[in-house]
């Protein structure tokens, strides 16, 4: 006979509170481990490698070694010609990629400074990971610029200097604008990467030995966690986070402004600065959402750190950045028909029918449809190859829509006697000697610098904690957060 | 005559910290002399010690100022090097000016923090400190100076309010 069992009435709230209680364990900020656990685990993360780190370092180190410095060599020794940039489409894959890296690099500021500026406690052990592309994503930015100008060692005709007959550069051409903006992100996300490292690299230097001890001594620059050394740390760390955020944001609109200064059919748009940001922080944040899958998945311990409510925050902003980005690519895309430009229309029948429609269509599907199809479900979210899948569709999608920008929409000009599709050469080997080079990076950082900001992690974890309200477990924040003070 | 000695209390939280930190200004031992290392960072108040000035704001400002002024050189003052009349065309645009403007005075202020931290902080500092590596475990240390004859009063009194260890250190190299 079957006995039905119920709980006397204050068992059974007893219950549902442990119950709640355990499940907030799921939850990094709720779940700690002594700092010195912690730091034992993100040490065996960094100095634990296999054969399958040394597999995939020699490739990455045969792809950068051959696809970027030996074509670039290639290409520089014979000149542009070996490229398929000629008229009309005077900027090719090397501009589409430019546009891509500097996009990347939007995901580590979003992360760390805006998420910061606005507590959004999810953020903490991954920071670091997303300011690593920051620096690493504008690093292949300004190599494809530089590939772009073909005569490299002419370079410093750019800079803040006069020339022979004492001229100086013109600092009202938009290109000037790039410089400086892209010279001023690159050292501002390094210096940004690198304040909040300092307490990590001195955990790393009590802690290791050899050759190793040297190389974070170096970088811990003496740093013992003095009132006065954490004080002055988080003042800087104050001003960064909210000064690096307009650079980001001027960053990506003074490139789009390459385009959208000139009189060109389909580049001449008001909007298309925010339409560049909102693209950037599209690839961006599905980058993050590769790297942290890649993390979770190859490095020691990251289970701990990298957990499903990290996966899921991201998911949800992948998804509100989705929508943000369709509406501004159908903003721009809608004043633009209804201008009724012959040229302008000529050049949108031809992204929808001409010979690269593919690519047009597979943009809006991988950009939109993906993401919102998949991105919704909860359950979903919190699995880290789905998301990582997403995150690289994304990430495709977006090389396709700066690819039909920038060469695509060249090849509709006023002249039609100069109209040419084009064909990239060199470019395709370049562009992979771009992406082995960013792994590359990626991979010798791993192993190089705690990729995990544990000091963080701690603080978030000591200002968080469960109490009961009544018969209920309630999670509870406390503002002893120093940084935004 | 009695010579001065440091001594380090190790704490593992920051309440025992604190008690302990009253006990040694109840025994004489002033702010100036004490000093509080941790793993993570933990506000005066936390620890009843007085507010720790920095300069790092007054330095990144002073570094906009800076930018804002070189940026103004380059938009407003190299065109007048060198004056280029293109037809129609303003020699001084102030629009395109307020982009430089920004840049310059965003990278210079940005640059004149990180400096700032660097300054403040007497980095990079490779000469022998006191420190313990149990700090970046998690530990707060409290390190202040005493007269040699009296030591174990320090040390008992220490103890005693929940320190961990109370030992004498000396500086070393990190």
């Amino acid at each position: 006979m079957a006995v039905a069992s119920k709980y006397l009435p204050g068992a059974k709230k007893a219950h549902e509170a442990q119950h709640e209680e355990h499940d907030l364990r799921q939850y990094l900020m709720f779940d700690p481990k002594p700092r010195g656990e912690m730091n034992q685990m993100v040490m065996e993360s960094m100095m634990t490698t296999s054969w399958k780190f040394w597999v995939v370092f020699a490739i990455l180190s045969v792809l950068t070694a051959t696809c970027f410095f030996y074509a670039w060599g290639y290409m520089i020794a014979e000149g542009l010609g070996v490229s398929g940039v000629m008229r009309p489409s005077y900027w090719g894959i090397f501009l589409v990629n430019t546009v891509f890296w500097i996009g990347i690099s939007h995901a580590g500021t979003f992360i760390s400074a805006i998420l910061r500026v606005f507590k959004a406690e999810f953020r903490r052990p991954f920071t670091r990971a997303a300011e690593l592309m920051t620096t690493f994503g504008l690093i292949q930015a300004g190599a494809s610029i530089f590939m772009h100008l073909g005569r490299v060692w002419l370079a410093y005709w750019l800079f803040p200097i006069p020339n022979a007959r004492q001229l100086w550069p013109n600092f009202h051409s938009p290109l000037m604008w790039d410089l400086l903006a892209i010279t001023t992100y690159v050292l501002g996300s390094t210096m940004y990467l690198f304040l909040p490292l300092i307490p990590d690299l001195a955990m790393a230097r009590d802690r290791s030995t050899g050759w190793r001890k040297t190389f974070f001594k170096i970088l811990a620059l003496g740093f013992r966690g003095t009132e006065g050394e954490w004080t002055h740390l988080h003042t800087a760390m104050n001003i960064f986070a909210f000064a690096i955020i307009p650079v980001m944001f001027s960053v990506h609109t003074i490139v789009s402004w390459d385009f959208a200064m000139a009189m060109r059919p389909g580049w001449s748009s008001t909007v298309f600065g925010p339409y560049f940001v909102v693209g950037a922080l599209h690839s961006g944040m599905g980058a993050v959402a590769i790297v942290l899958a890649i993390m979770r998945a190859t490095m020691k311990h990251m289970d701990y750190f990298i957990r499903a409510e990290h996966f899921d925050a991201l998911g949800k902003l992948m998804l509100i950045v989705s929508m943000a980005w369709a509406y501004f690519f159908f903003n721009d895309y809608i004043v633009q028909w209804y201008g009724g430009d012959k040229w302008t229309d000529t050049l949108l029948h031809w992204h929808e029918s001409g010979p690269m429609s593919w690519m047009f269509f597979q943009m809006l599907i991988f950009n939109i449809a993906v993401p919102w199809l998949i991105l919704w479900n909860k359950k979903w979210r919190e699995i880290p190859w789905l998301l990582a899948s997403v995150g690289l569709l994304i990430n495709v999608g977006m090389w396709y829509e700066r690819y039909i920008i920038i060469p695509v929409s060249l090849t509709i000009n006023r002249m039609p006697f100069t109209w040419k599709l084009y064909y990239p050469q060199i470019e395709i080997f370049l562009t992979i000697g771009t992406f082995a080079m960013f792994l590359l990076f990626y991979l010798i950082a791993s192993r190089l610098i705690p990729l995990i900001p544990v000091w963080e992690v701690q603080e978030g974890q000591m200002a968080h904690s469960v109490r009961k309200v009544g018969k209920a477990v309630v999670p509870s924040v406390s503002e002893i957060d120093l940084t935004m003070e | 005559m009695s010579e001065h000695i440091t001594i380090l209390a190790l704490y593992s939280d920051i309440n025992p910290a604190a008690d302990g930190i009253d006990k040694l200004h109840e025994l004489g031992i002033s702010d100036d002399e004490i000093t509080v290392i941790s793993g993570v960072p933990i506000t005066e108040a936390m620890l009843g010690r007085p507010h720790q000035s920095t300069n790092v704001s007054r330095l990144a400002l002073g570094g906009a100022v800076v930018g804002f002024l070189f940026g103004a050189f380059l938009n407003f003052g190299t065109p007048n090097l060198y004056t280029v009349y293109v037809g129609g065309q303003s020699v001084f645009p102030f629009p395109p000016g307020m982009i430089i403007l920004f840049e310059m005075t965003m990278l210079f202020a940005l640059l004149s923090t990180f400096l700032g931290v660097f300054l403040d902080s007497y980095f990079p500092n490779y000469s022998p400190l006191e420190y313990v590596p149990e700090i970046s475990d998690g530990k707060i240390g409290v390190f202040f100076k005493c007269l040699q004859s009296d030591e174990k009063k320090f040390m008992e009194a220490l103890s005693k309010l929940g320190a961990e260890s109370v030992s004498t250190t000396e500086a070393r190299q990190l």
